[in-house]
Formats: C-alpha cells, structure tokens, sequence
C-alpha cells in the first residue's frame, strides 16, 4: 500500500500539473469533504424559503468563494481536484445520488435537479458547438424540440398522431439521430460562414423550426402540441412509481432525477473525451484562428460539422427524455429566448468546460426559483448579467484551465474561449 | 393585376420600413464589423419615445403637424440616447474583444431594452394605442390605394436615403466616416477622432430607426415592446441581401424583401401562416449562394 502511495507520489511529482501540496490521504480528504460541503452548503441553500434571506446566502457563499480565491486555497483546491480528478469524480457521483435522501421525501427540489439534469446536457452539447468550436448557435433549442417532437410521437403519446410506441433505449437513440440529421443539413451550406453570420443563419432556422411545429398539424398538431406521454417503463421498472429506497420513500420524479444522473455522466464522458482528442484540439484551433487552422491542414469543413452533429445529438438525446419528465410538448417551449437561455448558461459558467455548464445551468434555474420575488425582472436581470460577464468576465465564473495556461502569455485575445478577435470582412468562401 | 399592383405597394411600404432599419444595421457593420442585434429595439424605444412625447409633453389641442414634429423630436432624442448609452457602455469597451463578445453582449442589450420598455413603461406590458396624426382619405393613384401614412412612408424612407448618401459623399463628417470604415487605425493617424465617428453612426442609425418606428406606430395605431425583435432581423436580412456594409445595397434590399414577404405572403399556398419564414429563407440563401448580397464587393480573409 505505502509502495503504491509512493508511486502515485512520483508519477505526481513528474507531472507538469502536481504543484499541489499535501500528502496524498490528505489531499483525497479534502477532495472529499469539499464535494460532501458543496452538498451540505447547497441543500442548506435550497431549505431557504424567504427571497431576501436567500439573497444573504448568495452574497455570504460568494464572499467565501472570493476569499478562497484570493486567499490562495482556491488555486490549491483546483490543482487537488485536477491531480485526483477520479476521485472527485466519484465523490460528485456520490453527492449527487445522495441529493434526493437530503431532501426528506419532498420531491419539489429533485424535480428542479432534475431538469437541471436535461438542461445540462444540453448546454453541455452546446459547450461543444460554442465552447470548443467556437460557432455561436442562436437557434440550438430546435434540436433540443426535434428530440423532444421524436420521443413524444414515438413513445406512445395519447394525443399524438403516430400509433406507435417504440421502447425508450430505441426512442432516445433514434431522436439523438434524427437530431443530429438535422444538425447536418442546416450545418452543410451555412458552417461556410464564420461568426456573426452564422449566429444569424442559425437564429433563423430555430424560429423556421418553431413556425414549422407550429403549422405542420398533420405531424405536431401545431399550437396544440402533443400531450398525454407515459412515463417510462424500461423493462419491470415504472418511472412513475414512488419506489422504496433504503427504508425511505422517493417522489416518483426521483427515478428521472436518476436518470439525469446517467446521462448527464455519459455527456460528460462525450465530452471530455472529445476535448481532450485530436478532434478537440482541431476545434479549439479552428476556434482561435480558422484560416490558420485551415493551413494547418484541418478539415475546417468537416470538423465543424461534426461539433454541430454531436452538439445536435446531445440537445436531442435530453429533448427525448425530458419529453417523458413533462409529459407533453409544444412550440411554445422552443422559443429564441431558451436558445439565449441556454448560451447564457454556458457563457455564465465558462465556454468550453465541464463545471462550467454544470454550474451555468444550476444557477439559471435555482436563482429563478429562489427568487419568486424578482419573477417579474428575472430577463431584465438576465440580459444585465449578459452584458456584464460579457464586459468583466468573459471567461465565465470557472475559466477553462488548458486554455488559460496554453493562451495567457502574450495573446490578448486567447483565454477566454471566445475566438479570435474580429478582423477584416467576415464572410469567406 | 391589379391586386398584383396593390400587393406591390404594400410591399413597397413595409419595404420602405425594413430599408430605414437596414441602414442602421450597415453602416454600424461597415464601420466596426458588429452586427448590433439590439437595433431592431432602437426602433422600438424610439416609437416608444414618440408615444410619450405624445402623452406627456404635447399639449392637448395642438395641431397635428406641429404634434408629430414633436413626436419625432422625441422619439429621436430617446432613440439616440440609448444607442449612445450602449455604444459607450456596451460595445465601445470590446472593441478589441474576441469576436463572440459582442455578439453576446447585443443579445443582453436587446433583451435589456426589450424587458426595460416592458416593466418600466406604464401600461407596456400589453400593446398600447398610438396617435394616428396622419389622417384623412386613403389615396387612389390608378387602381392602386395606399394611405396617407403608407405614402409618408415611402417618402420618407426616399428623402431620408439621398440625404444620407449626400450627407456621406459631400460633408466633412460623412468623409471621415468613410476613412473609419476602410481602415481605422490609418484613420486615427490622419487625425480622425475615430470614437467620434463610431458614436456619430450610432446616432444616426438610431435616428433613423426612430423615425421608422413612429410612422410604422401611426400606421398600425398601436405600438408593443416586442415590434423591435422580429423587425431588427427582418430589417438585418435587408442589409445582408443588398450586401451589407452598402448603403445602396441596404435600401435596395428593403424594399426587395417587403415586396417578397408581401407577394410570398400572398400568392404561395399557406402562406400567411409562413409570414415570418420567407425573410429567413431569403436570409439563408444569400448567404449560402452570395455572401456579399446583391452590391456588396467579395471580399477575401485578411490574414
């Protein structure tokens, strides 16, 4: 055992990143205990019923995580979760399922995680179009609706215009497909263009979707939407039971929130290994510099497609399940301004990392719950928040660390995930 | 063909809007290579503005002519002020900022000014009634009617386009906005204040766009916080099809996309129900065939 610590010891010691300090045992310790009073900390939150008394709780969590920061531990901290990324890993999973028995049998807060769970997936697979690659999607939210449309027809809807139902493992594979199908033909003849151009292009396909779901009746039953669909049932397991854990009985939405988990874990897995492939680091190129990229060799054209493919299939995928978790769809749900909510989730967290989309999504639904007072400015204060990261913290609240180590030198426009700066004439052939 | 002479002037007047809005949208690009989003809501707090210059400044019983000269007073003393106010606070501290930045920060300043107008504007929260100043018979020319505000449309999209051309050809200004636009760093060392004339295009596209918005007001006789949104793409598509950068190209391609919206609307199969999708579908086509729109140069990466 003490040969084994020794070795990680100095397998660590050789690796650029291990500046960490601290004897391993201590280090996991504290991995694991940071995780278990993130949780601690959150539920606390989450028990907070007054506005006022929850606008305390924010202003004294962020005043701590400022003092970590400028007390040096945070940068400590963040090079212990990189040296034992496994083990933080595994203590998250854990925090996370342990969420739902914190919550005394109430179902309310699980429910919200998870949606933040469908969410997530999303902004994650946007992470990936605007994060790595660098093409802003206006319009990611069609995606999401196209997976949404494909569970809810497939998967046996009572107010729906297709009698079939197909299993879930076969409905959520064939709408990620679809998904990315239609990723690729609006990707084909716009990803030619660069930039600005190309968040319009996409901006006006996602209202072509909206007005298409809205007026193809024969298929969606346009403004009504398609209603009445069942819960899961994967094999003998109903989703919508109340099932017996551990003496203590979890709210049916429990079972989804499990299954968020799941696959919330399979898109960061997609993602992590994407970032850290060839095909990530082409992205990342095309991101700071295309023409340079392309001189590079890269197949800009093909690359991008497949960020907008695997972007696509991601939104899909979680637009099927979350299909199920509300039971109905309609064009309502896909509106310009959830594709501006999902940008805003990733742009908020950090382009192009991980804990950025997560903590990006987290914060987009909880404040808004906490917050019923300010209900009525919650946009208003949303498009404040825009403009201020935009202005102050471009990089998001959890910057990407590869791209602030590789960028910070002498580039003053690396480092912040969002490209090179605007140069010249934007449209190329 | 006479209802097909009818549709052409219809479409003649919502192009003539689109044109107003349009050339907000290019000279804005040409000069700093932004697409400022939040344009289309520069139109709408102008007819904003105009509408409470109406309520609470114009004094009841003044003659119309005299009412609407104030309301566009207004409407372009608003209009201006909160495209200054984004220009210096908003966009002027990224300029040298990656190119996403702006992007982003225009998409928070549209939504600003959008949910602004909603929660702080008495009663905006639902469309609220505008003054129909201009009043009387519809006009026959042929076998063609149009209205009195429609007409004043027209004309003034016409009048307000040649003294903006002339107004760049010919004055001291408009040939420091051209050098800006070719190159600013050359510019500034030929002693143009080149901050200046970033924020005199800003107040000249949000002067126009406000002029837009009171007669498209008056026209409709109601005004609502969400007209903006919609018209700033529809009004970008313009600007993209006549080739964006180009004030010809701008007014040009307004008035081509009002007479397609407009004659798609009308002689397709289902098509009012597709009444927003024809601008898109104009949008996405020219940028997949002709990037450069209609007039636009083609133009290379500079590297």
């Amino acid at each position: 055992m003490s040969r084994l610590t020794a070795s990680w010891h100095k397998r660590a010691e050789t690796l650029p990143w291990a500046r960490a300090a601290g004897p391993t045992w201590l280090q996991i310790a504290a991995v694991v205990s940071i995780v278990g009073g993130v949780l601690a900390v959150t539920v606390v939150g989450l028990a907070i019923e007054e506005s006022n008394s929850f606008i305390v709780y924010l202003a004294v969590v962020s005043a701590a995580v400022i003092a970590l920061q400028l007390s040096g531990l945070g940068r400590w901290i963040s090079e212990t979760f990189t040296s034992h990324s496994r083990i933080a890993a595994v203590a998250g999973v854990a925090a996370a399922v342990a969420f739902p028995f914190t919550q005394g049998g109430s179902g309310y807060w699980v429910r919200v995680f998870a949606s933040i769970g469908v969410f997530a997936v999303a902004a994650l697979g946007l992470n990936v179009v605007v994060g790595l690659a660098g093409l802003l999607d206006l319009g990611y939210v069609a995606f999401f609706g196209v997976g949404a449309y494909t569970g809810a027809l497939l998967g046996g809807a009572r107010l729906g215009t297709i009698d079939v139902q197909l299993p879930f493992p076969a409905v959520v594979l064939i709408g990620g497909a679809v998904a990315a199908g239609v990723g690729v033909i609006i990707g084909a003849p716009t990803l030619r263009l660069r930039g600005d151009y190309l968040a319009i292009v996409t901006l006006g396909f996602g209202e072509i979707f909206r007005i298409t779901v809205n007026n193809w009746t024969g298929l969606t039953r346009g403004p009504n939407g398609v209603a009445g669909i069942p819960d899961l049932v994967v094999g003998p397991f109903d989703f919508g039971e109340r099932h017996e854990l551990f003496g203590i009985s979890l709210a049916g939405f429990t079972n989804y929130y499990f299954l968020e988990i799941v696959l919330l874990l399979g898109a960061i897995l997609v993602f992590t290994r994407m970032d850290q492939s060839r095909i990530g680091r082409a992205w990342v190129a095309i991101r700071e510099d295309e023409t340079a990229a392309e001189a590079m060799g890269i197949n800009t054209t093909r690359l991008k497609l497949l960020a907008f493919a695997i972007g696509a299939a991601m939104a899909g995928v979680a637009g099927t399940v979350n299909s199920h978790v509300t039971s109905q769809v309609s064009p309502d749900s896909y509106t310009f301004i959830e594709s501006i909510l999902l940008v805003a989730a990733v742009v908020l967290g950090g382009m192009g990392t991980v804990p950025g989309a997560l903590l990006g999504s987290t914060l987009l639904f909880v404040i808004p719950e906490k917050l019923r007072a300010f209900q009525q400015s919650r946009l208003l204060l949303f498009g404040i928040a825009l403009i201020l990261i935009m202005r102050f913290r471009p990089q998001g609240l959890i910057p990407s660390r590869r791209r602030t180590r590789e960028l910070q030198a002498d580039d003053p426009s690396g480092g912040d995930g969002l490209g090179a700066p605007r140069a010249g004439p934007v449209p190329v052939e | 063909m006479s209802q097909f002479l009818q549709q052409f002037a219809n479409g003649l007047v919502l192009g003539s809007t689109y044109a107003l809005i349009a050339l907000g949208y290019t000279m804005v690009y040409g000069i700093i290579q932004l697409i400022n989003f939040a344009h289309g809501e520069i139109f709408m707090v102008g007819a904003f503005g105009g509408l409470a210059t109406f309520s609470w400044i114009v004094p009841d019983g003044t003659p119309a002519p005299v009412a609407l000269a104030m309301i566009l007073v207004g409407a372009i003393v608003t209009s201006v002020l909160a495209a200054v106010l984004m220009e210096r606070l908003a966009y002027r501290p990224l300029r040298n900022a990656p190119r996403l930045a702006p992007l982003i920060t225009a998409i928070g300043v549209s939504i600003v000014l959008q949910e602004g107008v909603r929660l702080f504007y008495p009663g905006a929260k639902t469309a609220l009634p505008f003054p129909r100043l201009i009043s009387g018979e519809s006009l026959s020319i042929g076998e063609v009617t149009i209205g009195r505000v429609a007409l004043a449309q027209i004309l003034t999209a016409a009048v307000l386009t040649v003294g903006l051309t002339l107004f760049i050809r010919r004055t001291r200004t408009g040939k420091a906005m051209r050098a800006t636009a070719e190159d600013p760093q050359t510019a500034q060392l030929m002693g143009i204040n080149v901050d200046r004339i970033i924020v005199i295009t800003f107040v000249i596209g949000a002067a126009l766009a406000a002029v837009a918005g009171v007669l498209q007001g008056m026209r409709f006789g109601q005004i609502d916080f969400r007209m903006g949104f919609l018209m700033g793409i529809k009004a970008f598509t313009a600007a993209v099809l006549g080739g964006v950068g180009n004030l010809a190209g701008a007014v040009l391609g307004g008035f081509l996309l009002g007479l397609v919206e407009v004659l798609a609307t009308e002689y397709l199969p289902l098509g009012s129900a597709w009444k927003d999708v024809w601008a898109f579908v104009v949008l996405i086509g020219i940028l997949v065939f002709r990037p450069s729109g209609l007039l636009g140069e083609r133009v290379a990466a500079k590297v």
